[in-house]
């Protein structure tokens, strides 16, 4: 397995390092243009609720993002230093009159990650929160 | 007639018809501030187009700036589209369904309004 390790600090721009980053392990591993894109999104969407939610945007506050390649799947661990979470909902959210009249016009990042990667999952403690994404490879991809 | 918002949007304005050009290609966190400044009722006309032509990435901070110009539009009454939108982008939008709100148009069928 390898692996590729990218540390930022909880500040919004630096999601854009960890995005370039996934374009290029996902088109490493052979992955259809369709699906870096698919990984770019879900990784940028961890990596946001990583900065915001769990280190409250606090710059000094690390988000560490690993990227382990194993021969049958890509994992991309995001990890925050934030004090934890107890539920995550990945329920399908969409555009809503009610919503829009509200003016709640955000909470769609979970529901796209669970979306858009073959599965995830969450491990959460009172040190930080790991949200786990991943994406098995195909027969039609294939190395670079 | 054409004229910069700022430096994310780009508005061109005939008849009843506002057509916003997005010129960063990445609508996210760090651009949406900027892009929901130009969400207003005096940036939109009747027809208020807005054109992805130079966006390859949006995400859901990105979608959340673009709902501010799904409210204007709606409290004044305007049609909202969407314009040379990416195939995987058309298909965050269905998604979420902001393709509801925000339908595709294509350029040609702007074209009887110029």
């Amino acid at each position: 397995m390898q692996q590729v390790l990218v540390n930022i600090p909880s500040v919004p721009i630096f999601e854009r390092v960890v995005r370039a980053s996934a374009d290029e392990v996902g088109r490493a591993l052979g992955f259809s243009a369709e699906r870096v894109e698919d990984l770019k999104l879900a990784v940028s969407e961890a990596v946001n609720n990583a900065i915001d939610h769990g280190n409250k945007r606090h710059p000094g506050k690390l988000v560490e993002v690993v990227f382990a390649l194993h021969s049958d799947k890509l994992e991309v661990h995001v990890t925050d230093e934030g004090g934890g979470v107890e539920t995550v909902d990945f329920s399908r959210k969409v555009v809503e009159d009610q919503n829009l009249d509200a003016g709640m016009h955000r909470g769609f990042g979970m529901y796209l990650i669970s979306a858009l990667v073959d599965d995830c999952e969450v491990n959460s403690s009172q040190s930080g929160t790991t949200l786990t994404l991943r994406l098995y490879r195909r027969s039609q991809d294939h190395d670079e | 007639m054409t004229n910069e918002m700022n430096e994310v949007i780009r508005r061109e304005e005939f008849g009843d018809v506002a057509v916003l050009h997005i010129m960063t290609n990445s609508v996210d966190a760090v651009s949406a501030s900027a892009i929901e400044a130009v969400a207003t009722a005096t940036a939109m006309r009747p027809i208020t187009v807005l054109d992805f032509a130079n966006v390859s990435f949006i995400n859901s901070a990105g979608i959340s700036a673009l709902l501010k110009f799904v409210v204007s539009a709606k409290k004044s009454g305007y049609t909202l589209y969407a314009m040379n939108v990416t195939p995987h982008h058309q298909k965050v939008f269905k998604m979420v369904e902001m393709s509801r709100y925000m339908p595709p148009i294509e350029e040609r069928d702007l074209a009887a309004y110029r």
